[in-house]
C-alpha cells in the first residue's frame, strides 16, 4: 500500500529591513528546523513506498519554500495562501492546517519541525495534532517502521522513549535526526520550470474568515522589542569549597537550581 | 530582452540581489549552505597543503555542479548563465581553487563541446562531465605562446582516421585530474592564424603525459600541471568543429571563461570582505572597535563600493549572455574590474587585519594569494584592455 506523507513547512523571516516585515524570497527561507522533517519525509517515502505533500501557509510570495521543497524530491506542493490568513496566530495557523490535512485525507504520517527559527513557539505542530485527534511524537530522534506502522525513538530528560506508532500519526522531527540534503541543481531547476505549486485559499478549505487571521486569533502582540543578551562575569575567591558553596547559593538565587 | 525569470524586486535591498528571480536565489541558498558545510571547513587545510579534494568534488558531482549549463538530456541541470555566476561566486567565496576549477570546467572545456561538438561527440562527453565523473581542461598555453594564442607550436598531423599529435602545454587549470582536455593545436602549419584547430585528447592514451604539479602562489589546491603528448594518436572524429576552427572556438570559450573568473573575483573579494567585517567589530585599539576609526570605514566603504560595481558588471555580462547577446566586451570589462577590485579588497583586507593578515593563522592571506591570479588567467588585464579599446574604437 502506498503511504502519504505530509510535511508542513514555514518560510521563515530572515530580516526585516527598517523594522518592516516583507515577506519575499529575499528576506524569508525555508524554516531551517523544516529540512530535517523534508528529509525524514522522502526518506519515508523511500521505506515505505509512498508519496510526498508539502504543504505551506504565507502570503502568495512565500510560495519559494516549497519550491525548494519540490527540489529536494517533495511529489506535491501546496501553498495556503489569502489575504484572510493574515496576523494568525498558532491557534488560527493550527486551524488551516488541520483543514488542509483533512482536505489532503487519507494520509499516513503528519510531519512538522520541532519550532520555527523567527517566531520560536514549538507550538503548531502539537496543536495541529490535537486538532486532528492524531497521536504524535514531539522531538522524534529515530525514526523507523516497526510492528504497528512506525517506531520512534526520541530523548527525554537524558533517557530515551520508544513509541510504536499506527497510521496515521504525526511527528516532530529532531534537527539532529537526519544528515541535511541538499537540492541538486536539476532539481531547482524542475521545481521553477515544470512542477506546479498549488494554491489553496479560505474557501477551498471550507473554513470563515472568523476562524483563521487576526479576527481567529486570541493572541495580541501588543510590541515587538529587541532583547539584549548581557553578560556578566564576576569572580569567586577564597578557599575552593567556600567557591562552590558561593557559586550555588548565586545559582538558587538566579533560579538556575533547584533548592 | 532580460530573461522571463529576472523580475525586478520593488523593495529596495541590501544585498543588492533585488533582480535575482526566485529560482536565482534558490540555487544561491543552496550552494551556499554546501559550502558553508562541506568546503568552507577543508579550504584552509587543502589550501595548505595542496590537495585536490576529491570527496567533495564528488559531492558537487551529484549535485550537479559540474554541468550547470548542460542541457538535461545530457545530463546537466540546465540552468542560465546568472546561476553559473551565483555558483562560481558562492564556491569561490568558500574556496577559489575549487570555483577555478567548477569555472573552468564548465566554461572554457564543457561550453565549446556545447557549442561546437556534433551530437555523437556530445553523447560521448557531455553526461560523464555533466555529472562530474570526467573533468575537463582547456589547453591552449604553451611555454612560447599565450596571450599570443596564434603562437603556438603544439601540432596535430593527420594520418588516416588518426590525428599524430606533439604538445607542450602549460599551466592547464585542472591539468592534474583531467580526463577530457581540448588541445589547441596546429593542423596546417603553413596556414599561421587560420591553421589552428582543437581536438580532444582523453587521459590515458598513449602518449599523454601529465607533467609536473606547478607549486604556486595561490589557487594552490587546484591541480594546475603541464600536460603533453608525445606522438599521441587521437582519433580523428575527436575533432572540434573543424579544421581552422581553433581561433574562433577559443575566444569564443574564453568570453565564456571570463564571465567565470569575474565572478570568482567577486567571490574571493566577498570572502575577504566578511572576513574584515567581522573582524573591524571584535579588534579594539585605543578603547574602541575597529570599526569606529574612520580611516578603517573609509577602508569598509570602498571595498563594499568596488565589490558591489564588479558583481553587476558581472551579472550584466551573464544576463547579456543568457539574452543570446554579444558579450565579448561586457565579459572582458567585468574580467578586468573584478579581477582589478579583488586584488585591491584582499590587499585592504590584509591591511586591516595587521599582523593578523599576514599570517596563516587568518584566512585573509589566502584570499590576497588566490585573488592576484584572477588579473593574469583567462587572459590578463593588459589584454582585456585591448580587447576593450578595440571595441570601443572599432580599431
Amino acid at each position: 500500500m502506498k503511504r502519504h506523507i505530509i510535511a508542513c513547512i514555514k518560510s521563515v523571516m530572515l530580516e526585516a529591513p527598517s523594522g518592516r516585515a516583507v515577506r519575499t524570497s529575499e528576506t524569508c527561507d525555508l524554516n531551517p528546523f523544516d529540512r530535517p522533517s523534508l528529509a525524514v519525509a522522502l526518506h519515508l517515502r523511500q521505506v515505505l513506498k509512498g508519496t510526498v505533500t508539502a504543504v505551506s501557509m504565507g502570503p502568495d510570495a512565500c510560495g519559494f519554500v516549497l519550491r525548494d521543497a519540490l527540489a529536494m524530491g517533495a511529489d506535491r506542493g501546496i501553498l495556503l495562501s489569502d489575504p484572510a490568513f493574515a496576523g494568525s496566530d498558532t491557534l488560527a495557523t493550527t486551524a488551516v492546517l488541520a483543514a488542509a490535512v483533512k482536505k489532503l485525507a487519507p494520509f499516513d504520517v503528519l510531519l512538522f519541525g520541532t519550532r520555527t527559527s523567527d517566531s520560536d513557539t514549538g507550538q503548531v505542530g502539537p496543536q495541529t495534532a490535537v486538532l486532528l485527534n492524531l497521536p504524535m511524537v514531539t522531538d522524534a530522534r529515530f525514526i523507523e517502521t516497526g510492528p504497528l506502522g512506525l517506531r520512534v525513538s526520541r530523548s527525554a530528560d537524558g533517557f530515551f522513549e520508544t513509541f510504536d506508532l499506527s497510521f496515521p500519526a504525526a511527528l516532530t522531527i529532531h534537527p539532529a535526526s537526519v544528515e541535511p540534503a541538499d537540492p541538486g541543481l536539476s532539481g531547482i531547476a524542475a521545481a521553477y520550470d515544470t512542477a506546479r505549486v498549488e494554491k489553496w485559499t479560505l474557501k477551498d478549505l471550507g473554513l470563515t474568515a472568523r476562524q483563521v487571521g487576526s479576527m481567529g486569533s486570541p493572541t495580541r502582540v501588543v510590541s515587538l522589542t529587541r532583547v539584549k543578551r548581557e553578560r556578566k562575569c564576576e569572580m569567586i575567591s577564597g578557599a575552593a569549597e567556600e567557591q562552590a558553596e558561593v557559586l550555588l547559593q548565586k545559582l538558587i538565587k538566579t533560579g538556575a537550581v533547584g533548592q | 530582452m532580460i530573461p522571463k525569470d529576472l523580475i525586478l524586486a520593488t523593495e529596495s535591498v541590501k544585498g543588492m540581489d533585488g533582480f535575482l528571480s526566485d529560482k536565482h536565489r534558490s540555487v544561491r541558498r543552496s550552494v551556499r549552505s554546501f559550502c558553508a558545510r562541506e568546503i568552507a571547513p577543508i579550504a584552509k587545510e587543502i589550501d595548505q597543503e595542496a590537495l585536490f579534494p576529491w570527496a567533495v568534488v564528488e559531492k558537487m558531482g551529484r549535485l550537479g555542479y559540474f554541468g550547470i549549463q548542460v542541457p538535461p538530456q545530457y545530463s546537466g541541470a540546465g540552468l542560465d548563465t546568472v546561476s553559473y555566476i551565483i555558483i562560481i561566486e558562492e564556491v569561490s567565496r568558500a574556496c577559489a581553487s575549487l570555483g577555478l576549477c567548477l569555472s573552468v570546467h564548465n566554461s572554457v572545456a564543457v561550453y565549446p563541446i556545447l557549442a561546437f561538438a556534433d551530437e555523437e561527440q556530445k553523447k560521448r562527453w557531455l553526461p560523464p562531465l555533466a555529472r562530474g565523473e570526467k573533468i575537463g581542461a582547456f589547453c591552449l598555453t604553451e611555454p612560447n605562446a599565450g596571450s599570443d594564442a596564434a603562437g603556438i607550436e603544439a601540432t596535430a598531423i593527420r594520418n588516416g582516421d588518426a590525428y599524430i599529435v606533439n604538445a607542450n602545454k602549460v599551466f592547464v587549470t585542472n591539468g592534474g585530474i583531467a580526463d577530457i582536455c581540448l588541445m589547441f593545436v596546429r593542423t596546417d602549419p603553413s596556414a599561421g592564424r587560420k591553421g589552428i584547430s582543437v581536438v580532444v585528447a582523453e587521459r590515458g592514451a598513449p602518449g599523454f603525459v601529465v607533467g609536473e604539479l606547478e607549486d604556486l602562489c595561490g589557487v594552490r589546491s587546484n591541480p594546475v600541471n603541464s600536460i603533453r603528448l608525445y606522438d599521441c594518436n587521437v582519433p580523428a572524429h575527436n575533432l572540434l568543429g573543424k579544421e581552422g576552427m581553433g581561433l574562433p572556438i577559443g575566444l569564443a570559450a574564453l568570453d565564456a571563461g571570463r564571465i567565470g573568473i569575474a565572478a570568482q573575483a567577486v567571490g574571493i573579494a566577498q570572502a575577504a570582505m566578511d572576513e574584515s567585517v567581522q573582524y573591524v567589530k571584535q579588534r579594539h585599539q585605543f578603547g574602541v572597535s575597529l570599526g569606529k576609526h574612520q580611516m578603517i570605514q573609509s577602508m569598509i566603504a570602498d571595498m563594499s563600493t568596488q565589490i558591489d560595481a564588479a558583481r553587476l558588471m558581472v551579472y550584466r555580462a551573464a544576463v547579456l549572455r543568457d539574452a543570446g547577446k554579444p558579450i565579448s566586451e561586457a565579459a572582458a570589462k567585468a574580467k578586468l574590474f573584478a579581477s582589478e577590485v579583488s586584488t585591491q579588497v584582499t590587499d585592504l583586507a590584509v591591511q586591516i587585519h595587521g599582523g593578523y593578515g599576514y599570517s596563516r593563522a587568518y584566512p585573509v592571506e589566502r584570499y590576497y594569494r588566490d585573488a592576484r591570479v584572477t588579473r593574469i588567467y583567462e587572459g590578463t588585464s593588459e589584454i582585456h584592455r585591448i580587447v576593450i579599446a578595440r571595441s570601443v574604437l572599432g580599431v
